[in-house]
């Protein structure tokens, strides 16, 4: 069955016929070719898929894109304005981050998301905001330290 | 990479037309609130619904709102996010978001709805407990009208709730909790952090009358086929002072009451020991909250 | 020669940021082909059973198939060590989820559909899983036509068993040295299979050209050149009718080095008339049907003096194989020969076996043996410590290795700084120190481990630096970036060779019908061997210019030398810069000019060793200790790990960022594997498939974690001393744990993983005890 959308991805309108079992995340990476959002596990587990949804994060993979219709959705191509990097994207450079980069797009939506509501959150709060998505490289570290350097606006 | 299987989607603008739908295509036909369960499990293979019907664009389903005197309405398709972070509950009934805040991952919870994990009565539901101790009503409408049932009488098993076919969840009304109380929501999963199944979830409520307990309500998740309240365990606090002995005494009978099952997550023993600890953790949380001390 | 030191040593901002941060990095899942198809396989349900018979007919008719495909239509074995493995299987399956038949379709969801419709006969064959029970005789065999397997290593199956592979080794006295000893100690640990997890689930694209028959792969690996040959000898194909090429991979840790996605996608691209299709495995997939750590059950026998000296040690060391061998074998070998930890023990007598079981296939994981035998070694010491009562620190540095000890085969070894990591950990977390802990049900403890391990020798790296008419550097390398920060170092090491800015340099992607052969991402070799083959290329590269220069400003080449893209005059300074020369080079128009590398330790005389054991010796030794500070409840045995500090023998950081990066991201590593990861199994099959219940550790559970980086004389020339990083820290974290575990509530686990139930039960047996 098809489903008629009206939506918004990266400051974007697109309005495009999608089959109704089209998830935001197949959409996304299928129909409009941005394959920075990754499926990791298709399943809401790994969180590698996470995009902002009316600027909040969520698991692209557990929402119909027919479901996301008339809303305002931010994926990682969508954070540099100009071919300036967002202060985050930045951090994640300067802090080196991250390592194999598959869960960085994610990350760094997630910590984006946190400052946005909270400029300078709490080690806690920013370990539950990113607890969402796993990171096989373990970089926890050097991104716990790149979101607090964001949020204090250091470069 | 698993891909969903094709069903006809509908976005109803009202209840009724949801519940017509729902009810015209029975078992074949699910309800998509947050989703995050639903699409899990057709992806799964679990179920294969034929239809799906989108209950967000129906209007006024999602509100946080006061009602009668410190009583609270909450819409069935709020955000599990929207109530962990709602200021007006953390100020009416701190338990729920206590709750709310161990749901899942953050992005889950911005996504996942109350009605939805209510709706899905599972066993391991974070919700079920908090809403069991603070004694919600759960307001449902179908095609024959609406109706208000108390939560303890929404789970029939795992699974499944004793909602009519196309009856649907619209909200829940929590009384205002009496003074003095203090209510806790504790839960093991397998890490540190709040987001994975709970292994057992514990919800505890006190109510201290002249530094005695007045009202004691225990419910539990993840031990047996439906979330369930420890009777016998509210039953000994009850039964004279508040002293340590007897909030162990009330833990240990939690523990017996409960009926957990081995699983992959772990095994029964185990369950039964940890229902243990954390009933009586909860208590001890519960009553310095009643105090109006801080939680430990 | 001198040589600028711009970049070497530094941190440097690693060079794949920017694609990283933007999503633009595209990896083996994000590759798009025109007319390109989408493959699925059907998997076997059963753990062992023969196939009698598989109807395709409904899936080819499926709506938009183009391709059905059954181990009979594409009946090849693959294997690097043994060929015993079927593209898809042929008449039996040997684990839960072996692939039987697979679909090439419009779309993946029309693959998968159509995969509904095939129907497999199969009649169940009895199945072992335990490779203890697999190894009795009367066991049922799972490879009974191992004989007929090519191979490529000594691989001889004990007949009537299913042990696949056996290793001895003898020094000394074994008995002699335990009737010297004052004690001698028995225990038995055991290491869990373990999913490599990586975030990017495995995914190949693969195109077949009817017309010569060549196979393009697209494949995220991190070894290409050997995939590229195991796939040409499987097909029996000239190394010129393959072509490997490499896009970012999302994490490897030893899951991607053999052909997973890669088999479906090349079986089915043979029958779709050169349309490419590409095959994304889920995550289910990735979990039950790649490859995992060898699961490993370790006997140590060890014989001390009272002063806490060794004098002898057996070990006993069963492997499980899994259904296939990978690269299995070489992982039992090397566990079993550093079992013995960087300990100096006098007599050892060690036995390995590996055994093919109907679990999913095994191979190495991040660490190579080492994970597993460092968990059983350092448990062994502390339990050794504690009856002695020696304190943990001082036992190990009692026993470890010093500057020129000889390694059990008598290689001299050198660069030896296992003391200084024990020393420099301890101190950190200062074992030894500390209260109890916060609360009485709420207990803190501090433990140490350390470990050894070998990097494989010889092995090959070859690459070609370039230098374009502007003075860009390319560097042509078969070392693929899986997140270890390879790109950077290569970058940083060819701009120092050549003498340019970082940002001159550019490391594309391995393609391997372009870059020459590397052995691979593996074994902790790439910054020691691909670093020096990068920086003999560079130097190559380099001269050659210097000649240039010389000529066309006529002065002596050796008075010239290239900086930061500047040709400098001994004695009169900046002459032209590198893109001047090479427009009057070239007049004007382009061209470019190459530089070649070849490393290989063979030959050095450091790897001598005794008569027939050169074999097992290292062009250098790793050693690492990680100390830990763990918190265990009391009442739900929930533990949790504070802080780790992990102290490496590097030899050299050429990136000091970098090093920590490895180090950091082994220790949440180390805590993961310790603390959640296990398969739960029925009947063989993977019941936790997904992340849901195959837990990893996140953000939340992070301790702080301190990286200590010791490393050599700073007068030595950093790729001479240099060593690698991404192995050794795997090994010692879960030990450290377990040891901090018994120092805060007095339990030894020795199965891992160590999860709350059972540190429950054993504080429940301590108590009973009491």
């Amino acid at each position: 069955m098809k489903v008629s959308i009206d939506i918004h991805v990266n400051g974007e309108r697109y309005q495009k016929e999608v089959e109704a079992q089209t998830t935001l995340l197949e959409f996304l990476r299928g129909t409009l070719h941005l394959t920075g959002t990754k499926e990791g596990c298709g399943l809401g587990d790994c969180g590698t898929c996470i995009v902002l949804l009316d600027g909040k994060p969520v698991n692209s993979c557990l929402v119909l894109a027919a479901d996301a219709g008339g809303r305002k959705v931010t994926t990682i191509e969508g954070l540099a304005v100009d071919g300036k990097l967002h202060p985050v994207q930045q951090s994640f450079i300067d802090n080196s981050a991250f390592q194999c980069g598959f869960c960085t797009p994610a990350m760094i939506l997630s910590a984006k998301a946190l400052l946005d509501k909270r400029p300078e959150p709490t080690e806690q709060e920013i370990k539950q905001a990113l607890g969402g998505v796993l990171c096989r490289c373990g970089s926890h570290q050097k991104i716990l330290a790149a979101v607090q350097a964001a949020g204090k606006g250091e470069k | 990479m698993i891909r969903l299987k094709a069903f006809s989607y509908y976005e109803p603008a009202s209840i009724r037309e949801a519940s017509e739908i729902l009810t015209q295509t029975n078992d074949k036909a699910f309800p998509l609130a947050g989703g995050t369960d639903l699409l899990v499990r057709m992806k799964r293979g679990v179920i294969r619904p034929a239809v799906l019907v989108n209950l967000k664009r129906i209007t006024g389903l999602s509100g946080i709102e006061n009602e009668n005197d410190g009583g609270l309405r909450i819409g069935a398709l709020a955000t599990i996010a929207d109530i962990e972070t709602s200021p007006l509950v953390r100020k009416t009934h701190p338990v729920l978001c206590q709750a709310a805040g161990v749901l899942g991952s953050q992005p889950l919870r911005n996504l996942a709805t109350v009605g939805g994990n209510i709706g899905r009565a599972s066993p391991a539901s974070d919700m079920a407990p908090a809403l069991m101790v603070l004694q919600a009503r759960v307001a449902a409408q179908g095609r024959s009208g609406s109706r208000e049932l108390e939560i303890d009488h929404v789970f029939a098993g795992p699974g499944s709730t004793t909602l009519a076919a196309g009856e649907i969840m619209t909200s829940f009304f929590l009384p205002a909790m009496a003074p003095a109380t203090g209510a806790a929501y504790l839960k093991m999963g397998r890490r540190s952090g709040g987001g994975d199944c709970a292994l057992v979830g514990v919800a505890a409520l006190l109510t201290l009358e002249k530094a005695e307990p007045g009202t004691a309500r225990i419910a539990l998740s993840s031990v047996g086929p439906t979330p369930l309240r420890a009777k016998r365990a509210e039953a000994l606090i009850l039964s004279g002072k508040l002293t340590e002995e007897r909030m162990r005494q009330a833990a240990r009978a939690a523990a017996e009451e409960a009926a957990p099952i081995t699983d992959m997550r772990c095994s029964a023993s185990y369950r039964k020991e940890i229902i243990e600890v954390l009933t009586y953790r909860a208590l001890q949380e519960a009553k310095q909250k009643a105090q109006g001390g801080k939680a430990a | 020669m001198s040589q600028d030191a711009s970049y070497i040593g530094k941190r440097v901002q690693r060079v794949d940021a920017s694609v990283k941060v933007t999503g633009s990095a595209v990896y083996g899942v994000d590759v798009e082909l025109p007319g390109m198809l989408y493959g699925a396989a059907l998997r076997s349900p059963y753990a062992h059973a023969s196939i009698i018979a598989i109807d395709t007919s409904a899936a080819i008719q499926s709506t938009g198939v183009r391709a059905v495909v059954t181990g009979k239509d594409f009946p090849c074995l693959f294997g690097d060590m043994v060929r015993d493995q079927p593209f898809l299987a042929i008449d039996r399956v040997r684990f839960v989820g072996d692939p039987v038949a697979a679909v090439a379709a419009e779309t993946e969801a029309e693959a998968l559909e159509a995969l509904e419709k095939i129907r497999v006969q199969y009649e169940e064959l009895p199945a072992v899983f335990d490779p203890r029970e697999a190894m009795a005789e009367g066991a049922p065999l799972i490879h009974p036509d191992f004989e007929t397997y090519l191979r490529t290593i000594p691989a001889s199956m004990v007949p009537g068993t299913n042990i696949c592979v056996t290793r001895k080794f003898s020094l000394g006295n074994v008995e002699q040295g335990f009737a010297e000893a004052d004690e001698i100690f028995e225990d038995t640990f055991s290491a869990q299979a373990l999913s490599h997890a990586t975030m990017e689930p495995h995914a190949a694209v693969a195109q077949y050209t009817p017309l010569d028959g060549r196979y393009t792969v697209w494949s995220a690996s991190d070894r290409p050149q050997r995939l590229h040959k195991e796939l040409a000898d499987a097909l029996g194909l000239a190394h010129t009718q393959i072509r490997f090429i490499v896009p970012y991979v999302g994490g490897s840790f030893g899951g991607k080095n053999t052909l997973r996605a890669e088999a479906i996608a090349v079986a089915l691209a043979r029958f779709t008339h050169g349309r490419p299709v590409k095959v994304v495995f889920s995550r289910e997939e990735s979990i039950t049907a790649t490859q995992t750590r060898l699961a490993a059950h370790m006997k140590l026998t060890t014989g001390v003096k009272k002063d806490g000296l060794f004098t002898a040690r057996r070990a006993e060391i069963v492997w499980d194989n899994g259904a296939y061998i990978s690269n299995a074998p070489g992982v039992a070998n090397r566990g079993v020969l550093t079992i013995l930890g960087p300990y100096r023990i006098p007599n050892l007598d060690l036995v390995s076996r590996l055994v093919y079981t109907n679990n999913e296939t095994t191979g190495s994981y991040r660490g190579f043996g080492t994970t597993q035998v460092t968990w059983a070694c350092e448990g062994q010491m502390d339990i050794i410590a504690a009856k002695l009562g020696i304190d943990p620190l001082t036992i190990r540095l009692k026993n470890a290795y010093v500057e020129g000890d000889a390694y059990i085969n008598g290689q001299i070894m050198r660069d030896v700084r296992v003391k200084e990591t024990i020393e420099k950990a301890g101190a950190e977390i200062g074992l030894g120190t500390g209260g109890p802990g916060p609360s009485p049900t709420r207990r803190r403890g501090k433990g140490i481990a350390t470990m050894l391990k070998s990097t494989a020798t010889p092995t090959d790296s070859f690459c070609l630096v370039k230098v374009d008419v502007d003075g860009g550097v390319t560097v042509y390398s078969s070392s693929s970036e899986i997140g270890a920060g390879e790109k950077t170092i290569m970058a940083q090491i060819a701009a120092d060779a050549v003498g340019v800015p970082l940002a001159a340099v550019s490391v594309p992607n391995p393609d391997t019908a372009i870059t020459p052969y590397d052995h691979g991402v593996s074994s902790s070799r790439t910054t020691f061997h691909m670093g020096n083959c990068i920086q003999q290329a560079g130097r190559d590269v380099r001269g050659r210019l210097i000649q240039f220069a010389a000529g066309i400003l006529k002065t002596d080449p050796a008075r010239l030398r290239i900086s930061a893209g500047n040709i400098i005059e001994a004695g009169t300074g900046p002459r032209m810069t590198l893109k001047e020369l090479l427009a009057k080079k070239f007049n004007g128009k382009s061209g470019a000019v190459f530089g070649e590398g070849h490393f290989t330790p063979a030959g050095k005389p450091v790897l001598e060793a005794r008569e027939g054991l050169k074999g097992i010796s290292s062009i250098f030794w790793m050693f690492a200790t990680h100390a830990a500070e763990v918190e265990v409840d009391t009442e739900t045995g929930v533990v949790k790990v504070l802080k780790v500090a992990a102290a490496h023998d590097i030899g050299r950081a050429i990136n000091p960022t970098g090093c920590e990066q490895q180090i950091e991201g082994s220790v949440v590593l180390g805590v993961s594997n310790t603390l959640f990861e296990e398969f739960k199994k029925e009947r063989g099959r993977i019941l936790n498939d997904g992340f849901s219940d195959y837990k990893l550790a996140t953000m939340e559970d992070l301790p702080k974690i301190v990286s200590i980086l010791v490393e050599a004389d700073p007068d030595k020339e950093a790729l001479a001393v240099a060593k690698g990083i991404g192995e050794p820290a795997a090994a010692a974290t879960a030990p450290a744990i377990a040891n901090a575990i018994y120092n805060a509530v007095g339990i030894r686990i020795k199965d891992l993983p160590i999860t709350p139930d059972k540190v429950l039960a054993a504080l429940k047996r301590q108590a009973l005890d009491k």
